[in-house]
């Protein structure tokens, strides 16, 4: 008896934390009317507001729409996940197998650069980007957030793991550091790239301020940075605003859905320093 | 190790070169830079080159009353969400954490979804649940039971609370897989142990589970007070700091001054300020979990 009442509870707070989510997905699947509904269940079903929602907003540019954000969101996120595993799993590897004069030093620099807030270096970084003439393009948005402290401090964890025999054997045999590290660490590695890319993914694929300080032009906006187009609808189109909101958190939480596995893992990684 | 002659050590430091580039350009240099450039008067678009003007613009933040508020508002905001969040993330864990529990991972992804949603549009969401007046969600619920609609983030009282709410239902799942975490380290035999003596649950909570989960939650409080400090993005998007300033917090007050007033120098007083107050909060984390020498004997 007191299991059931347990589970009841349990559905209960469940559906509760999901409520927000299930009525904008069943907002965005409604007719417009002039009263807002509270149901989670679409009274006049329809998929009108998804066809609307994706030819939003063609306001200052007809060309511009709700997929040319995706694209650019897609475009930023790629590069970012792709570039940002490249980039820390080399210095990871040194890191982890080479000795070297400054190994140390250099280990304790990407330690450092987790305890640097964001919004302390955003300014200069700012600047920088300007100075480059990077305002406006996909590299002022990719390039200083390729490396991070995190991403290296896990994969030199992670490779510190894989028996040293393979290493050793293939060294015997000629082969070059980037040769070993190419073929004969990063297939070893797949858990780590996998559980890392997807980390990066999200963070890339939600970051908000720092599009919003090197992003002017409209047709470079990443998804995150469209979204806030949508906000002049509140008054009379939900059904159109609720589409476009669903479409654009579905990524994430399908990524999540897929890969669970890896974010627990990811977080308890971080969070347990051992 | 492997042993190696001195021409391959070079190659090394081409591994690295990617990635420390990266961090030198863009966090080694900023970081030094930003507090050069508090120094300085820089408005970018009616000055073209910077002006000294030594400690002015930290003057200026201890008069403009607008930095206080910002301060006040962070601080209303963080000590209003962590530890909320925190006994709702707990509760949740405590809840969950039941061997004999049928779909836990079900519930588990019920609780974490909202930390993966994008902060914007669920932000914008809130907004539509949130409205003012007797159009808005929430108000219309509440009429059921006889409440008149509530101004919600146009009441300058309840801006900052609204997107407060926001931020613990987003939160308190991942607050919640990392206390799961720390439960599911403490080993059953702890609890056998007092099996046969006349030991409550609040007891058992309270002088066993408690003390045990002492360096997740000293992990959990810094490392979400240092995040709830830098709260922005959804202050942005709902209420835009307002109405008037009373949703308005430091990093706000970071962005206006630098990006919409484009007086770069105070925005980095601002910001190294900032850095100091955190900066103090990751060494206490980082003494505090090095004091925390828990043992299982």
């Amino acid at each position: 008896m007191k299991k059931l009442l347990l589970y009841v509870i349990l559905t209960l707070i469940a559906f509760l934390m999901l409520s927000p989510l299930l009525w904008m997905v069943s907002t965005s699947l409604s007719k417009d009317s002039v009263i807002v509904s509270t149901s989670l269940i679409p009274k006049e079903f329809t998929l009108e507001n998804y066809v609307k929602a994706w030819n939003f907003p063609r306001i200052f540019n007809k060309d511009i729409t709700f997929g040319t954000f995706f694209l650019n969101s897609i475009i930023v996120t790629v590069c970012l996940v792709i570039g940002g595993l490249f980039f820390d799993s080399l210095a990871g590897y040194v890191l982890a197998r080479k000795d070297f004069p400054g190994r140390t030093l250099f280990f304790y620099a990407a330690l450092i650069t987790l305890m640097i807030p964001f919004y302390v270096t955003a300014i200069p970084m700012f600047l920088i980007v300007k100075g480059l003439g990077w305002i406006n393009t996909y590299q002022g948005l990719i390039v200083p957030f390729l490396s991070s402290g995190f991403g290296i401090y896990m994969f030199k964890q992670y490779f510190q793991t894989i028996p040293i025999e393979l290493e050793e054997a293939a060294k015997t045999d000629g082969y070059s550091d980037f040769w070993i590290y190419a073929r004969v660490i990063v297939p070893l590695a797949k858990p780590a790239f996998a559980t890392m890319g997807i980390l990066k993914f999200l963070w890339s694929w939600n970051m908000f301020f720092w599009p919003l300080i090197v992003t002017t032009d409209i047709k470079m906006k990443v998804l995150q940075l469209g979204l806030t187009m949508f906000r002049g609808l509140n008054v009379t189109q939900w059904g159109l605003l609720t589409a476009g909101m669903t479409m654009a958190t579905l990524p994430t939480i399908l990524v999540y859905l897929l890969f669970q596995r890896y974010f627990t893992s990811g977080l308890i990684a971080g969070s347990l320093k051992g | 190790m492997i042993v190696t002659n001195r021409k391959e050590k070079v190659g090394y430091y081409l591994f690295l070169l990617p990635a420390y580039l990266i961090f030198a350009v863009f966090i080694f240099w900023p970081v030094v830079h930003s507090l050069y450039l508090s120094f300085f008067k820089y408005n970018i678009v009616t000055i073209t080159s910077p002006q000294f003007v030594g400690l002015r613009n930290y003057l200026y933040l201890l008069k403009d009353e607008v930095f206080w508020i910002s301060c006040k508002n962070t601080l209303f905001f963080v000590i209003g969400t962590v530890p909320v969040k925190m006994f709702l993330g707990l509760l949740a864990a405590m809840l969950l954490n039941r061997k004999d529990l049928k779909f836990k991972a079900f519930y588990r992804t019920c609780f974490y979804i909202p930390v993966v949603v994008s902060m914007v549009a669920i932000s914008i969401v809130w907004m539509l649940l949130f409205n003012p007046g007797p159009n808005g969600v929430v108000n219309i619920l509440l009429s059921k039971f006889g409440i008149q609609p509530l101004g919600w983030i146009a009441d300058s009282k309840l801006a900052l609370p609204t997107v407060m709410l926001l931020v613990i239902w987003k939160d308190l799942g991942y607050i919640m897989v990392i206390y799961l975490a720390g439960l599911m380290a403490i080993p059953d035999e702890i609890y056998e142990a007092v099996a046969l003596d006349p030991v409550s649950s609040w007891q058992k909570f309270w002088y066993i589970t408690w003390p045990l989960l002492k360096p997740t939650t000293i992990f959990i409080l810094i490392t979400q007070v240092i995040d709830s400090f830098q709260v922005f993005t959804p202050i942005y998007v709902m209420t835009e700091g307002g109405p008037g300033y009373s949703s308005t917090t430091i990093v706000n007050y970071l962005y206006d001054k630098g990006f919409r007033e484009y007086e770069m120098g105070i925005a980095c007083a601002v910001a190294y300020l900032l850095f100091v107050v955190l900066l103090v909060l990751t060494i206490l984390q980082n003494k505090l979990s090095k004091a925390e020498e828990v043992s299982y004997d």
